[in-house]
């Protein structure tokens, strides 16, 4: 971990009525440009196409689809997921750019649905990584979707939706769900460790147990530097 | 990333990469990936990579009562749920015995008809957008809420009806009903025009389509495909002519057909094929009027239902191709086993694999949603 150059945080003191008034400009802008991406878990995401095509046009509250999760805010978990899905989405999650909102459509989302019983679908979806808004519904309309979309705006408007910093203080717990179902060695490519000290988010709850599995199953620093030095070695043509 | 996380390989230098296509990619229908080994930009291999959808439909089926797989079943195929209900009810009443009422069949038609416009229309969208033409993709969605409306009205769900239960239909038209289909449908076809002159007579999309994923008769053949693919490269095979079920020995439509078997050929035929599904719709809003009777045979009490032992496989033709159920009772309250033989199983993996080798990258969308696959159905 150490070998990440931490960025101090500046806290800014929000005393000034001023810088009150510009972060709520801040966040009324955000809640106003939100960019999806749109990754069709299940079922439900039949119902997106609509919602954002002409009929219901979720366009016109400025929410749009996004295909690279760099660039979107809001995770939409379109129905149950897999576990294999399971494992896109949390690196998908991570990979975003904070602040970052997931919304579960569908109630299988919320507690399995109608696949309770099976198998091979993640019942609960908030335990695997924070969820801000559920929409439930087998499958919800797109009015309904759209309602909760507008609810999310609201939310971000006043600063509700926080879910994404959650992620990091509560990191072992999550962590801990997902290793119970992908085995102990279960590791992702984005540091949240680092992460979170760089948002000044390390809590109680951001270290653990499971994180410190996380450094146990590790892969060695050695391959960076092999890499570097085969990059002098052989200069690509 | 971290760069820790990833061994440098030390490998001679090469022309060849490997390409992980999917599952959050536009290009490729729902959740679903492909393993693509590229050479400059012509793929060499691809490899289906499914699964992301699974649910163990076929155990969960074994897991509960008849009468509650109904509402189990249009789950497994999200774009065209209709004929999944029926398929399922047909295999229930031929294990019981049940004699379905005429009117029940005629109403049946009717869904799964309107099911198919709606479902070809889904396609003709996602097909359009993969070239870049998004205004057809509009329209395709927009006209197909028309029709989901239509399901709304007279089943009460927009996209899962849960509608067909075994012996019959749920419940009866509404009033005016009938009305307001032919006023869709006469809506949808004046529309069809406009589709030609947006999206199928297109250069755009006539020279993206052309010549890509071509598959021959034998090769349909041998990799069993169904439905509009098969019929795409010339042979007029259909389930609901060749093999009728229901009343569609009583109407009167045709079977199209194209030659060339390419991406462009297959989407020509869904086109046709959407205006042979107006038809048969028309029929039935014709005859229905004068068919009158009950709507469904009666059942025993759905919560304690023994259907008798015995094994049974029926088979419908759905938008997608021809789809079966192989359903075994052991005389139990519940299934004993349920196979579902879906078409997209066929299309989505090994016709895709092999019809990718050879074509530029860019063009797999293309011959991905001309086959119009249907991931949760591949997976279930
Ligand atoms: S809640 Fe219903 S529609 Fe949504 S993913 Fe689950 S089964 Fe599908």
């Amino acid at each position: 971990m150490g070998s990440i150059k931490q960025i101090p945080v500046v806290e800014a003191k929000r005393t000034n009525p001023l810088a009150r008034v510009f972060d709520d400009l801040v966040r009324f802008c955000r809640s106003r440009s939100l960019f999806i991406l749109h990754y069709c878990t299940g079922c439900g995401a039949i119902e997106l196409p609509p919602a954002m095509t002409s009929r219901f046009d979720m366009e016109r509250l400025g929410i749009q689809p996004m295909v690279s999760p760099r660039q979107a805010d809001i995770l939409l978990i379109t129905g149950y997921v897999s576990i294999k899905t399971l494992k896109r989405v949390i690196l998908t999650y991570e990979q975003m750019g904070s602040p970052k909102y997931v919304i579960g459509i569908c109630s299988c989302t919320v507690n399995g649905g109608m696949y309770w019983q099976s198998y091979a679908t993640a019942k609960k979806l908030d335990e695997y990584m924070p969820v801000d808004l559920y929409i439930a519904g087998c499958m919800p309309r797109p009015e309904a979707v759209i309602a909760g979309l507008q609810q999310l705006m609201d939310k971000i408007h006043s600063g509700e939706a926080s879910s994404w910093e959650d992620y990091y203080r509560n990191y072992d717990y999550y962590l801990g769900n997902q290793q119970k179902l992908f085995g102990e060695d279960w590791q992702t490519p984005t540091d949240v460790i680092s992460e979170a000290k760089h948002y000044d988010l390390l809590s109680e709850g951001t270290l653990g147990d499971h994180t410190r599995l996380l450094e146990q199953h590790q892969k060695p620093l050695e391959a960076l530097e092999m890499r570097l030095g085969h990059e002098q070695e052989e200069p690509a043509k | 990333m971290r760069p820790e996380n990833y061994e440098a390989q030390r490998q001679p230098p090469s022309n060849e990469f490997e390409l992980n296509f999917g599952p959050n990619h536009p290009g490729i229908e729902g959740n679903y990936a492909l393993k693509v080994k590229l050479h400059g930009d012509v793929v060499l291999e691809a490899q289906a990579d499914g699964g992301y959808l699974h649910r163990g439909f076929e155990k969960l089926m074994e897991q509960r009562l008849w009468i509650q797989n109904i509402a189990l079943v249009p789950r497994i195929c999200v774009p065209d749920p209709s004929p999944m209900e029926l398929c399922y009810s047909m295999a229930v009443e031929q294990l019981c015995g049940l004699h379905v009422p005429q009117r029940a069949n005629w109403i049946r038609v009717m869904q799964l008809e309107l099911s198919r416009i709606a479902a070809h229309l889904f396609t003709f969208g996602g097909h359009a957008a993969t070239t870049g033409m998004y205004s057809t993709m509009y329209w395709g969605v927009a006209d197909r809420d028309l029709v989901l409306d239509l399901f709304e009205e007279f089943t009460g769900g927009r996209v899962y009806s849960i509608y067909n239960i075994p012996g019959g239909v749920r419940r009866e038209l509404p009033s005016g009903f009938l009305q307001r289909v032919s006023e869709t449908l006469d809506y949808i076809e004046s529309r069809l025009p406009d589709y030609d002159n947006l999206f199928f007579k297109n250069q755009v999309f006539v020279k993206r389509a052309k010549d890509v994923g071509v598959m021959t008769q034998e090769q349909a053949l041998a990799w069993g495909v169904t439905g509009p693919n098969l019929r795409a490269t010339g042979l007029a095979f259909d389930v609901r002519r060749d093999d009728p079920y229901l009343i569609y020995d009583q109407l009167e439509f045709e079977i199209p057909t194209e030659e060339s078997g390419d991406a462009w050929a297959r989407t020509l035929v869904r086109r046709h094929e959407l205006m042979e599904s107006i038809r048969i719709v028309r029929q039935v809003v014709e005859a229905l009027p004068d068919i009158h009777g009950p709507i469904r045979a009666p059942i025993p009490n759905p919560l304690a239902w023994n259907v008798p032992a015995g094994e049974t496989y029926t088979r419908v033709e759905s938008s997608k191709g021809e789809l079966c159920y192989y359903v075994v009772s052991d005389g139990g309250p519940k299934p004993y086993r349920v196979h579902v033989r879906g078409p997209s199983s066929m299309h989505a993996v090994q016709v895709l694999e092999k019809l990718s080798v050879g074509s530029r990258i860019e063009d797999i969308a293309q011959t991905m949603f001309s086959l119009d696959a249907c991931p949760p159905e591949v997976d279930r």
